[in-house]
């Protein structure tokens, strides 16, 4: 379906933007595949009749666990806390998260969205599609190397277990009837 | 049985590197995530390490002796016994250093059973490999 043309805006009341982790390094089997909630996020969207805009800005102090698989053990309440402590402590630091888009096309399930993510200070284009259904359900997904914005990917056991290098980030909201 | 060979140099002589190996007190904090529970004579205490594994980590606790000695040679074997805190497992080893001027080798073999075995052998050589390079660059620093 093709998304109405407007504006609008979107944040955690509107729906869930996620940042899905996996596992890698020797010892990988120890660790767990992560699903990360960014609890604090503001996008907003123009759709007009030939194109528009995509841009969002998200805390990079609001990443909250809230579940993993696989592992050694369950991840409880504590781990969890700890998980998000570290991704504060180790790897955003409060750094900069912002898209902004420098093309939008209509697409027959929604936009084709390409534009420049910036990530902690450095910046790199990126591509994606949202899609839109009948309800008004606003899906997208985008996967990336956190290495080609010069991050780290956390690692700990002396390097032998390691979160992957590429992550996936999902945002599934349900676009504000106006 | 898992055995891995080592090499390291400190950049000090070979007497401050005996007296500093020798000292339980010293040597023990070397190994990341290792403590002294309580010295139980001059050539042992009991221990206990923990192992981070991100947000997750294993605790084993148990003792560290040094059962042979050899002034002369700069050799000492070391013991190591552990019990997994709350667990099944056991890891256990028998750890040679020889010291020659400005840094030594060492001689590793452990035996490691319970949870952290199960991961496979090639994980458990990975992070004990990892662990005992760690040791070595902390031993050049005390």
């Amino acid at each position: 379906m093709a998304i109405p043309p407007g504006t609008y805006t979107l944040g955690p009341g509107d729906g869930t933007l996620t940042v899905r982790t996996g596992k890698a390094g020797a010892a990988a089997k120890a660790g767990h595949n992560l699903v990360i909630e960014v609890t604090r996020w503001e996008a907003s969207l123009e759709v007009g009749d030939g194109g528009g805009s995509v841009a969002l800005t998200a805390d990079a102090r609001s990443l909250a666990v809230r579940s993993g698989s696989g592992g050694m053990g369950a991840l409880g309440d504590e781990e969890k806390a700890s998980i998000s402590q570290s991704i504060d402590d180790d790897v955003l630091k409060g750094g900069t998260i912002a898209f902004r888009s420098s093309a939008v096309e209509q697409a027959p399930g929604g936009l084709r969205v390409r534009g420049d993510l910036d990530l902690l200070g450095a910046t790199r284009p990126v591509a994606f599609d949202l899609d839109t259904d009948d309800d008004g359900r606003l899906t997208g997904s985008i996967r990336f190397k956190q290495s080609d914005w010069g991050i780290k990917p956390f690692s700990a056991l002396f390097g032998t277990l390691k979160v992957a290098d590429e992550v996936e980030v999902d945002v599934d909201a349900k676009l504000p009837v106006e | 049985m898992v055995e891995l060979d080592h090499s390291f140099s400190t950049g000090k002589p070979t007497d401050y590197n005996w007296d500093a190996i020798l000292d339980l007190d010293r040597l023990i904090p070397c190994v990341q995530g290792g403590k002294v529970v309580e010295r139980t004579s001059p050539t042992a205490a009991k221990a206990e390490i923990k192992v981070k594994m991100g947000a997750m980590s294993m605790t084993f606790a148990g003792t560290v002796e040094v059962v042979e000695q050899d002034d002369a040679a700069h050799r000492a074997l070391l013991k190591v016994k552990s019990r997994e805190v709350g667990g099944q497992g056991h890891a256990n080893a028998d750890v040679a250093i020889d010291l020659n001027d400005g840094g030594g080798t060492i001689h590793t073999a452990a035996q490691i059973t319970g949870k952290a075995a199960s991961m496979g052998e090639g994980v458990v050589v990975s992070v004990l490999d990892g662990l005992i390079k760690d040791f070595t660059q902390r031993l050049g620093q005390i």
